[in-house]
């Protein structure tokens, strides 16, 4: 008998393994929805143009630092936005990073959309401008059920690219 | 407060302690080696890993192929390999999460036991990351849903400049050196953590228990290879980081916390985490356990014979040079950082015997507390007259429930700190000097010692296997270990009682 109660103690651990190695199962996203996932790092400008010193204000320099122009290092804020029509998916207003903000600033969100047309747009500010954007694009899209749409910022082409 | 969380915790524990009883005798139940079967658990993931290793392809566009391969084409061996490695990982959770919550409840993690609970939680945080970069590397769409919610967990801590989890957005934006990385993780890096932090957690514990019982290993082997064999573990769809995976078979034991990155935020997970884990590492002083005193070495009757120092399951005696200018080379001494007052020390000691009558009874190391003296004088008031015969010796641990049931029913027991502080020559004390016709040892419920190893060194010395030994004289069918069979089947000790008074009483009949 305590060999039976025994081979059961080890069978139920063994089914509660099983179990909960498998389920219950999880969905990311439901059947009939898709991702758009944002994902953008990007160096906006600075916050000035960079100044030439005077002679004289770089003969106060020691000699190793006598740079000629002085530039400030922080950068603007970046703010972003995407609609889908007329309905915001997402938007927000990004600090660069580093502890002189002078680095990237950094976009990661996933938005969940219905699958199906959306007349996607999005655009970034990183000129410090408190309305209109630097860079804008618009794209008719399809998505299908369980699709992950991502939209970047090329660094290089300093475009969007929504695919 | 804290002492009615351990009580409830305890009787919540108990719940599952009772019907493993029935199925295991005190030897075999799992939950007194809890500690050992995480081990061994982790020697399956081990095993099982390098044969998983031989033929598995770290790159993010052959990965997922040599994992296939080893499920469906080579499923007699590698897809079993699979299997127990994923399974055994499991079954380990599940160990670890019942060793922390009796060493708990069980109030085994203040005073000196600090140490291994503290050194614990580091483990914990090395065997999450072990476990999900494991998932990582299959590269299935499980896989790609672990790798993009762990980048997110990281890149919500602000040290990373660059967003990690933006590397997962496209094929072409995943290098193999990522994915390389998480291989050397899982398979080198945090493995190397894993063993150190073992031995860190058990390096100041006398013989630590690193492996259970054979039948239990084998037990347990068998269990998991026959979850192998009737549910295989099997890969989802290959990761296609251009779709969102939508239903997944989930792994609740590495992956729970998961699910909170998208309900509440990574910050939030991170803060809860951390936090829990704040707790755990501040729980030993929360409030601070009161102090006991410590054993006391008398070096009068001390000769250095090293037995306490044998016996201590926490190494806190040690032999040192001898500084009274005795003849003995060492003495013992002890170290009151460790010593937790269990009295091991003072039942391996030869001279703590109570039939010394020219000279007072001090030992060659004692409790101050509770002296040998003390135990030896409270046998002698509990004794009982002999017109009620069969008369039984009843010996309690000091903090065991069923030393406080037997109390409570009003039962006359004679209560120490652990059965091993009980120098065998006392059980032949009682019996020779006529104290008792019998002795009942109740010990801790089911052999789980509270003191790791006094169920273990009582059955070695009264089975004559350890010094200081039981003497031939003393008949042993006039003892009984209450955590062995048959008296730990019977659950009440009062009832276990009658049962061993009623067995005297036919022995009597019997003659």
């Amino acid at each position: 008998m305590k060999l039976f109660y025994e081979i059961l103690a080890w069978a139920v651990f063994s089914l509660v393994v099983g179990l909960l190695s498998v389920w219950p199962r999880y969905s990311l996203v439901d059947e009939h929805n898709a991702i758009i996932t944002v994902t953008i790092s990007h160096a906006a400008q600075r916050i000035g143009e960079c100044r030439i010193l005077t002679q004289e204000e770089l003969n106060k320099l020691p000699p190793n630092m006598r740079k000629p122009s002085d530039c400030p290092r922080e950068r603007h804020a970046v703010r972003f936005e995407m609609r889908s029509g007329d309905n915001v998916l997402y938007e927000d207003v990004l600090l660069p990073s580093g502890v002189w903000s002078d680095g990237k600033a950094n976009i990661y969100q996933r938005v969940v959309v219905p699958a199906g047309r959306h007349d996607v747009y999005v655009g970034m500010n990183d000129s410090g401008g408190e309305t209109g954007f630097d860079y804008e694009t618009q794209a008719s899209l399809d998505i299908a059920s369980g699709r992950n749409v991502v939209v970047r910022f090329d660094p290089e082409l300093q475009q969007f690219t929504i695919r | 407060m804290i002492e009615r969380i351990h009580s409830l915790g305890r009787g919540a524990f108990e719940l599952l302690r009772r019907p493993l009883s029935r199925a295991f005798d005190s030897e075999q139940n799992p939950l007194n080696h809890l500690g050992a079967l995480t081990i061994y658990f982790c020697w399956i993931v081990l095993i099982s890993g390098i044969w998983l290793l031989i033929f598995f392809r770290t790159s993010v566009s052959s990965a997922f192929e040599s994992v296939e391969y080893l499920t469906r084409e080579q499923w007699y061996l590698g897809g079993i390999m699979r299997s127990l490695h994923r399974y055994a990982s499991d079954a380990l959770i599940i160990t670890i999460l019942l060793h922390v919550i009796k060493e708990f409840v069980f109030n085994r993690y203040r005073l000196n036991r600090w140490f291994n609970w503290v050194t614990g939680i580091p483990l914990v945080w090395i065997i999450f990351p072990l476990g999900i970069t494991g998932y990582w590397l299959v590269w299935d769409e499980l896989a790609q849903y672990v790798a993009i919610a762990s980048a997110e967990l990281l890149d919500s801590v602000p040290i990373f400049t660059n967003s990690m989890a933006g590397n997962f957005m496209s094929d072409e934006l995943l290098s193999d050196r990522f994915f390389t990385l998480m291989a050397f993780l899982h398979l080198i890096g945090l493995p190397i953590f894993l063993v150190f932090g073992i031995w860190l957690h058990v390096f100041r514990l006398n013989g630590p228990r690193i492996n259970p019982p054979r039948r239990m290993m084998a037990a347990a082997l068998l269990a998991m290879l026959v979850l192998s064999v009737v549910y295989p573990a099997i890969s989802h769809d290959k990761a296609d980081l251009s779709m969102a995976p939508q239903v997944l078979r989930f792994d609740w034991f590495y992956l729970h916390v998961y699910p909170l990155i998208q309900r509440w935020s990574p910050g939030w997970v991170w803060f809860l985490l951390v936090g829990i884990s704040v707790l755990l590492t501040i729980a030993p002083w929360a409030p601070p356990a009161r102090k006991t005193t410590v054993a006391v070495v008398d070096l009068d009757n001390c000769n250095g014979c090293k037995r306490c120092v044998d016996d201590c399951p926490f190494g806190a005696v040690e032999m040192v040079p001898r500084t009274d200018g005795s003849n003995y080379t060492h003495e013992a001494s002890v170290d009151e950082e460790l010593c937790i007052s269990c009295g091991i020390c003072v039942g391996a000691c030869p001279t703590a015997t109570p039939f010394r009558s020219r000279s007072a009874l001090v030992p060659g190391i004692d409790l101050p507390n509770q002296t040998a003296a003390d135990i030896r004088q409270d046998i002698i008031d509990r004794a009982e007259p002999p017109a009620n015969a069969p008369r039984v010796m009843v010996f309690g641990c000091r903090d065991d429930e069923q030393t406080k049931r037997m109390l409570k029913a009003g039962q006359n027991v004679v209560t120490v700190r652990c059965m091993a502080h009980l120098q065998p020559s006392f059980l032949d004390f009682v019996l020779s000097r006529d104290h008792a016709e019998g002795i009942l040892l109740l010990g801790c419920e089911d052999g789980n010692c509270n003191y790791r190893l006094g169920a273990e060194w009582t059955e070695a010395r009264i089975g004559r296997e350890r010094d200081p030994r039981l003497r031939k004289r003393t008949d042993t069918s006039r003892l009984a270990m209450g955590w062995q069979a048959p008296w730990s089947d019977i659950k009440d000790p009062v009832k276990r009682l009658a049962a061993f008074k009623a067995s005297l009483e036919n022995e009597e009949g019997n003659v």
